[in-house]
């Protein structure tokens, strides 16, 4: 029963001030293992409140990042799942599936979690599953202003994934669950 | 030293007992010598007379009517007999208090179980300490005895057991089980009433040790697993979060929020079960064994614990369980060892349940709390040994706190090696009065044991003596406890 967080696209301080007080209420250390982030966060002080929120912390880098060490990708296991990590902003077209079924067969993952669409979306394709957790304070993005807060938390047990999506709909806290299952047999390249 | 024997005097009249080893030898000797000079009978040349006697504190049974005539004099070669008062000699002492008491028999407390014995006319060998001598034996067959009838008689069962109980042949677990009130009298409903238990302790186990995850998952019911064949790609659907339950729900009585409560508790129960008895390979070290034992008595703490929010788990808990998890897992008898954990987790409900007051904090001033009773062993002493009493309380100082609190609620596993705790548990178990009691009685005899010393010393000293009690004869020292008990009705 692993818990990890997929989160991205705060865009602070330039987009949003804060995260919504709704999510940062629910945000406490000591219930999450892992903190998954696509990017564009933007200053040092996100990153040392994730780090609060659970010491193991995986960032790529967004276009807006001010720490320009974040890396690209990043892949890692969690249990039986191995997880990519893409800002998005490299994939054109961005937010296009096929071509993030591109770059998750090329990371070799069996979730791809990706953002810079502000969206949040959960896609399934042959490659795996593909995650965008959207972004936390409903910065606007390069598309549109109408974005919802959003963000993730996946809860990995042996071979199966259940996905908590949070979302901020007219101030208050939605939250849906997808089901997934990872087939036994090894992903199709 | 004379083989000073009563072989003369086959039937002597009661109120021939010597009272003091200096009566004894005055009125036998003469005759004795002028026997040993005329010959030397050959029961004397035996070897059993070559063994050193016992040390660690055997009651030799002095008898007045022997149906044996052989050994009972040798028997008192060694031991001085003194008039029985409350004993005042630290227990290093080689004082062997006898006291006769109305009936026939002569019973010695004795839990040591060695050479005492109850209505059998057994001789008390010197037997090694380590050899089971005949007592021991017919102590074992007495509670064997006791044990296979078809309806237990308890208090007969009490009788024998606060003597001590043997170390061998499982009879210990069994015992204690009967005392607890886990086993029926009725011997023919033991099985029934096991399985029953059994399965219980399984359905919380099962219940209360599934993390949310699982329970999320039992609550849906929903068939999930085709989901993926159905569809090979497009967008996942999302549903319904059923009850509002989602991992960072701040909710009461959402079962994640409580889950991340009961973390802390577990982990405090985790660390307290990976330091209990660090020196017994039983509990602790590298074995698969031990990590097996400590994860049972971990199940165990956290089931109690989620059973009784009232009290949870406070530190101090697994001490308790550990002796009796101990004596169930040692078990010869194979079903019973390995329904160990299920039997100890009902066993330390109930005995648990006459000193639950003492773990709750907002009981600590009440009337039933750890203060109360600590107050109460006070008064005890006082009515016993006002000059120790007073020495300790208000000469100098030392408030009973600082030492008997860690005696009461840890029930004397700490003050002792692991055999003796067992030994005295045996006591505290069967006594009719009730453990609470019975404990008090042994604190109190604790104290008196060492009087001497606690005299003689200020507040470091003495305070340092009872926080590191030293070890001493058991037999000796619950002997003194049940004196205390007949002379507080005085």
């Amino acid at each position: 029963m692993v818990l990890v967080l997929a989160i991205g696209d705060l865009h602070i301080p330039h987009r949003a001030p804060d995260l919504p007080p709704k999510f940062k209420s629910m945000l406490v250390p000591g219930k999450i293992q892992h903190i998954i982030c696509t990017g564009n966060l933007c200053i040092k002080e996100v990153h040392d409140y994730f780090k609060t929120l659970c010491p193991d912390l995986h960032i790529t880098r967004g276009e807006y990042d001010e720490d320009s060490h974040y890396p690209e990708n990043k892949t890692l296991t969690i249990g039986q799942f191995k997880l990519g990590i893409c800002h998005g902003h490299q994939v054109i077209p961005w937010g296009d599936l096929d071509s993030l079924a591109m770059v998750q067969r090329q990371l070799d993952v069996d979730i791809l979690v990706t953002g810079h669409t502000h969206q949040f979306k959960a896609y399934k394709h042959e490659g795996g599953v593909v995650i965008n957790p959207g972004s936390a304070t409903g910065a606007f993005s390069s598309f549109t202003y109408d974005v919802n807060p959003s963000f993730v938390l996946m809860d990995i047990d042996g071979l199966r994934v259940v996905v908590y999506v949070y979302e901020l709909i007219d101030g208050e806290v939605k939250v849906d669950k997808i089901d997934f299952k990872k087939t036994a047999t090894a992903s199709a390249h | 030293m004379g083989f000073l024997v009563l072989r003369e005097k086959k039937n002597p009249s009661p109120i021939s007992v010597p009272q003091t080893f200096v009566d004894f030898i005055g009125s036998n000797l003469d005759s004795n010598l002028a026997m040993a000079k005329e010959r030397i009978p050959d029961w004397l040349n035996s070897s059993l007379w070559s063994t050193t006697p016992s040390v660690d504190g055997r009651l030799h049974r002095f008898s007045l009517s022997p149906t044996t005539t052989t050994t009972t004099a040798a028997a008192a070669v060694s031991e001085p007999i003194v008039q029985p008062t409350v004993p005042v000699s630290p227990p290093a002492a080689a004082s062997r208090p006898q006291y006769t008491v109305t009936s026939q028999k002569y019973e010695f407390r004795d839990p040591i179980d060695k050479n005492s014995n109850n209505n059998s006319n057994d001789n008390d060998q010197n037997a090694s300490p380590s050899g089971v001598s005949p007592d021991d034996i017919s102590r074992q067959a007495q509670l064997l005895a006791e044990l296979s009838k078809k309806v237990v008689n308890f208090r007969e069962l009490r009788r024998i057991a606060s003597q001590g109980i043997p170390d061998g042949a499982g009879i210990r677990s069994t015992v204690w089980k009967l005392l607890l009130g886990y086993l029926p009298p009725d011997r023919l409903q033991w099985s029934s009433e096991l399985a029953k238990k059994r399965s219980e302790y399984k359905q919380f186990k099962e219940e209360l040790l599934m993390n949310p995850t699982e329970i999320t998952r039992k609550l849906e019911k929903s068939a999930v697993d085709d989901h993926s064949k159905s569809e090979s790609s497009g967008l996942l659907s999302r549903s319904q979060v059923t009850h509002g339950e989602h991992p960072l729900s701040l909710g009461e009585s959402s079962i994640w929020n409580q889950f991340f409560q009961d973390t802390e508790i577990i982990e405090q129960i985790d660390r307290d079960v990976k330091r209990t008895h660090p020196d017994m390979h039983f509990f602790s070290g590298d074995l698969p064994l031990a990590k097996s034992n400590q994860d049972a008595l971990k199940d165990i703490l956290i089931v109690f614990a989620k059973l009784n929010p009232g009290i949870r788990y406070v530190q101090g808990m697994n001490e308790i369980l550990a002796p009796l998890f101990y004596v169930f897992r040692n078990d010869p008898d194979e079903e019973m060892a390995a329904a160990a954990e299920a039997d100890s987790f009902f066993c330390f409900v109930e005995l648990l349940s006459g000193f639950r007051d003492h773990f709750c904090k907002q009981l600590d001033n009440s009337t039933v709390g750890i203060r109360s009773t600590i107050s109460r062993l006070s008064q005890f002493l006082k009515e016993h040994d006002e000059e120790l009493w007073r020495h300790l309380e208000i000469t100098t100082k030392v408030n009973p706190q600082f030492y008997a609190f860690r005696w009461i609620t840890l029930l004397l596993t700490q003050e002792f090696n692991f055999a003796d705790s067992l030994h005295i548990w045996d006591t505290l178990l069967s006594d009719p009065e009730g453990p609470l009691e019975t404990l008090l009685r042994v604190c109190c005899a604790m104290l008196i044991l060492v009087r001497r010393r606690l005299l003689a010393g200020d507040f470091t000293s003495n305070l340092k003596l009872l926080q590191n009690y030293p070890s001493s004869n058991i037999s000796h020292l619950l002997y003194v406890a049940n004196k205390l008990r007949s002379q507080a009705s005085n």
